[in-house]
């Protein structure tokens, strides 16, 4: 009996559905029949309840949440998110630099396990535009940075001059290089500038033009 | 009229053609995905390692990806699916496909437009559009060949001589259908010559657009003609009986209903509006229990033939292949959680996730197909059955091995550009990245080497079986009887069709209105739903009698495919049409690029930056910290195409403008190693020496105009003037530092765009006209 035929009456309600399955459905397509199966009720339950989750979820968000101001917009969730993190960074920064000044420099600079620690650093990071001797040119051409090898120091020579150049970045990023701070944090940059400063006398040819 | 009895011998010749084909496009399109695997591992296999200079422009990766990913998609799965849809169709219907000619049309011209792909691709001519790439004639070519395949098959439909339609048919009709829609949407555009044109959308519009259309390519092209092929060879070559009617077609509606509407899970976190990515996330969460419904109805089919599991191959590819798509199937939704995708989106667990499906569920659902196939199309029997098992092992081996290798890949990349170190600085350079991963795109490699070894076992085991062998037509004997056909109209409006479809324009009013409108959209939708059960309930033997009517209707079956397909992407694009437009964006506008960055932008697009680089800032904190603020809607609105990429080989370039000097980016792009050690981009030393083509920048600029982007009034000679003054400036400053370079090169072209990537100026919000959207768009 196929179950599709409208003439035929409902089977008795007494009957559990399931003892009447499989049944097997009286047409063939190119020798292909078809099992007329219920649809597992697993299976059913999973299609359900993603409706429902779908239903309560937008209710949620935009009958409730949000006309309540409940839910912060995503704009303003990750702008306090990196608010926080940049405050991080600042109170990182000043502790680091509470604890810097440009004779604390120049005696990093004569650490050799700080400066080790800056050339792995510079060298993975800053030679790509100022080259692994500092001299900002490679096979004869002129690379993006400034050379660090000389005593022209545009951004000002002082040691802490030099870390916040790295910090902070140029004055004028369309020209100049970008701020690392963020990227790096306080602690590496210090290393980096006593890594650069070790390749100099104290005081003797930093000059600031 | 009384009942005629007549014979029928089916066109099986296109089936071998095609088939044919599929095995040939198959294999490149393979290659072509291995070898720049191996360059993600090895950038100087771009034609450097054989003795290239510093490498081949027509083998660089941002060439050959649209290369590859065309070829698997239209030329491997698309010739698969013509061979099966054209066995199977005749058998189904009982006839000869319509048209001779027709199919033959469609044969041929179909593999031009792959020949004609495989051509401009290498050569830098492409729209820029993921899987949209083509240039415009050949878009108009696959319309026009597309039609005539489905006139060919509509029309086989019409003349059929079995009265109902078999679940493999619903499936062809929605495949027809809706990929009719989606290519011709996605691929409106104005022409600027005969190898360049600039798309009809811009901006969150075009991105929306192309999500919906790239999102349903995978599930119109890909899925769903595959699974009508299922449920043809699958009971065919198990001899048992499909598991179950009714979950045929409750999976079958469901799922082309839903699919449509989950594209925007390819675009979340970023800019595009909060309401569009929510129903992306709750719509894929949806499509779960509709794709797993296929993978219950194929598997299942096999109960009291398990044992042919270890004997024959077809089984044993088909079997894996249901398997891989309810696995891919279940990560989809899991990829679509927002939380979730912040981490995996950019990165190979996504491209991991979408090859589970194609080597997976399409390529093995095509070699079992190939082995059912060919004993019978030229009567004979598989040369070299060992090797069909060999295939399928080493088939398997290879997509574990790639999918293991993407998904640790992915995972590793995304923690680590997620993690910041105690101070808040970022813990990982992105390089730092990319170097981690760098031994897992070798085993990814391997792994792609693998499954092409596997095919082409398969393709050297088809010609060993059929060398020699007369091809076989086959034919059977039908009585032709006139088919009984309910009024057209009669078989739509009816409960099972008003009910839903009350229910459904119910909650779409409630997504999309505002305040007290959208409660009635919701009691609406609620009430409609309520009545749907309990009508359905009370009148099951009516509503399956009704449905069995419609079976033997193709035509108002069809209709209702269409529309149950379009529902969705209307509701999301026609508002982001009309609400998202330049006039009406957030905070910012994006700053109109001059002539030469204009120029330059078309170089990016060409050399198919797009392929390793988004411009996408997504609101997530780390990525803020590292690339810098968030993108609005308006930084990109006159991006004709969209630029927010769907991959991250390399870092984001939203915030690009003035980070680095033009000397930086002049070195990079000659030799990216110089200046960044460690990373796998390709030279790009022939934009060095090759022009920008400043002849057709007016005209370029002309439809930019046209398309509402807000250039300044110019002429011609203006225009070009301009460029050079431009280029000029920065061929000077690059001499500052010693370096000698064309102003009007490809270069300097380039350079001018990467320096003004980002650039927007504060603009005040106007205040929102009054109607739909308002309460959700509302929201930045």
């Amino acid at each position: 009996m196929s179950p599709a035929d409208p003439s035929q009456p409902d089977p008795p309600s007494g009957q559990p559905e399931k003892d009447r399955w499989p049944v097997l459905r009286d047409h063939v397509y190119d020798g292909i029949q078809e099992f007329d199966q219920p649809l597992p009720n697993w299976w059913l339950w999973t299609l359900y309840l993603a409706i429902l989750w779908t239903l309560t979820v937008w209710f949620w968000e935009f009958q409730i949440a949000r006309p309540l101001n409940l839910a912060k917009p995503d704009g303003q969730r990750v702008s306090e998110a990196v608010t926080e993190v940049k405050d991080r960074q600042a109170a990182h920064l000043t502790q680091v630099l509470s604890t810097l000044d440009d004779r604390r420099f120049w005696e990093m600079a004569r650490n050799p396990e700080v400066t080790a620690r800056g050339q792995t650093t510079y060298e993975n990071i800053c030679a790509a535009c100022h080259a692994k001797d500092l001299s900002a040119m490679m096979g004869g051409a002129k690379l993006p940075g400034l050379p660090l090898n000389d005593a022209e120091w545009k951004y000002g020579g002082k040691p802490l001059d030099i870390f916040r150049t790295v910090t902070k970045g140029s004055p004028d990023p369309t020209k100049g290089m970008i701020a690392w701070e963020p990227q790096l944090g306080g602690v590496k940059v210090a290393e980096i500038v006593a890594y650069i400063l070790s390749t100099h006398q104290p005081e003797a040819d930093l000059t600031a033009k | 009229m009384n009942p005629v009895q007549t014979s029928v011998e089916f066109d099986d010749r296109t089936v071998r053609r095609f088939l044919i084909a599929m095995l040939f496009w198959g294999t490149i399109a393979l290659l072509a995905g291995v070898l720049i695997a191996f360059q993600l591992h090895r950038w100087q296999l771009n034609g450097k390692e054989f003795g290239g200079g510093e490498g081949i422009e027509w083998l660089t990766f941002g060439r050959l990806r649209p290369v590859h990913t065309n070829a698997a998609i239209f030329a491997f799965v698309g010739n698969m699916m013509f061979a099966g849809i054209y066995y199977s169709t005749q058998r189904l219907c009982k006839v000869r496909m319509a048209s001779d000619i027709l199919s033959g049309i469609h044969f041929w011209g179909w593999q031009f437009i792959i020949v004609c792909a495989a051509v401009t691709l290498p050569l830098g001519l492409t729209r820029g559009k993921e899987y949209a790439e083509l240039i415009w004639p050949i878009n108009v070519l696959v319309a026009v060949v597309w039609v005539i395949f489905g006139l060919n098959f509509f029309l086989t439909l019409k003349r059929r001589n079995e009265p109902s339609l078999y679940v493999a048919l619903w499936f062809y009709i929605a495949t027809i259908i809706t990929v009719a829609m989606l290519y011709i949407v996605n691929h409106l555009s104005i022409p600027t010559g005969w190898t360049h044109s600039y798309p009809l959308f811009g901006g969150v519009q075009d991105a929306l657009i192309q999500w919906w259309y790239g999102h349903n390519a995978v599930a119109f092209f890909l899925t769903t003609p595959i699974l009508g092929i299922m449920y043809y060879f699958m009971p065919k070559a198990a001899e048992r009986p499909v598991y179950s009617y009714r979950l045929s077609i409750v999976h079958f509606w469901s799922l082309v209903f839903i699919y449509i509407w989950a594209g925007p899970h390819h675009l979340l976190n970023t800019a595009l509006p909060y309401w569009l990515q929510m129903l992306g996330v709750l719509f894929s969460l949806m499509l779960w229990a509709p794709s797993w419904g296929g993978m219950l109805n194929g598997l299942l089919t096999l109960r009291g033939a398990w044992h042919k599991l270890r004997t024959d191959p077809v089984i044993k590819f088909f079997a894996a292949a249901v398997t891989f798509y309810g696995m891919a199937t279940f990560e989809g939704p899991l990829l679509a959680i927002r939380s979730v995708n912040a981490l995996s989106h950019y990165s190979d667990w996504t491209i991991g996730h979408v090859h589970s499906g194609t080597l997976g569920w399409n390529g093995f659902m095509a070699a079992g197909m190939t082995y059912w196939l060919v004993p019978r199309l030229w009567k004979t029997e598989l040369a070299r059955p060992g090797w069909a098992n060999m295939h399928f092992w080493i088939g398997l081996v290879g997509i574990l091995m790639y999918v293991a290798a993407m998904w640790i890949s992915g995972i590793t990349q995304g923690l680590m550009l997620n993690q910041l170190s105690d101070d808040g600085s970022l813990k990982y350079q992105f390089l730092d990245t990319l170097k981690a991963i760098r031994p897992l795109m070798l085993f990814r490699a391997i792994g792609g080497t693998l499954y092409l070894a596997g095919f082409v076992m398969m393709v050297i085991n088809v010609w060993l079986s059929v060398r020699g062998r007369e091809p076989v037509n086959g034919s059977i004997r039908v009585v032709v009887e006139t088919p009984k056909k309910p009024p057209f109209w009669k078989a739509i409006f009816a409960e099972p069709v008003i009910f839903p479809a009350l229910a459904i324009t119910g909650y779409c009013l409630w997504f999309l209105l505002p305040g007290l409108y959208a409660w009635g959209g919701l009691v609406l939708g609620l009430d409609m739903s309520w009545r749907t059960v309990w009508l359905f309930v009370r009148h099951k033997r009516k509503w399956t009698a009704w449905y069995e009517g419609l079976l033997e209707n193709w035509a108002p079956f069809s209709l209702l495919v269409l529309v149950a397909a379009a529902a969705g992407g209307m509701l999301q694009i026609i508002p982001t049409l009309t609400f998202n437009r330049a006039a009406n964006v957030e905070d910012r506008l994006q700053i109109v690029p001059t002539p030469l960055e204009l120029a330059g932008r078309d170089i990016y697009i060409s050399e198919g930056c797009y392929g390793c680089h988004s411009q996408m800032v997504r609101t997530l904190a780390p990525e803020v910290l590292r690339y810098g603020d968030y993108s609005r809607l308006g930084e990109s609105i006159f991006d004709y195409p969209f630029q927010w990429g769907s991959k991250r080989t390399g870092p984001d370039l939203a915030r690009e403008a003035g980070k680095r000097n033009n000397t930086w980016h002049y070195q990079h792009l000659m030799d990216p190693r110089a200046l960044s050690a460690g990373s796998n981009m390709p030279s790009y030393h022939w934009l060095d020496t090759q022009k920008t083509d400043l002849a057709s920048l007016p005209r370029r600029v002309a439809v930019q105009l046209q398309l509402g982007v807000p250039y300044p009034a110019m002429t011609q000679d203006e225009i070009r003037q301009r460029a050079i003054e431009q280029g000029v400036g920065i061929a000077q400053d690059l001499r500052k530092n010693g370096l000698y370079v064309d102003p009007e090169s490809r270069m300097v072209a380039l350079i001018a765009y990467l320096q003004k990537l980002g650039l927007s100026e504060e603009v005040t919000p106007p205040e929102r006209p009054m109607g739909a959207m308002v309460p959700i768009t509302a929201q930045p």
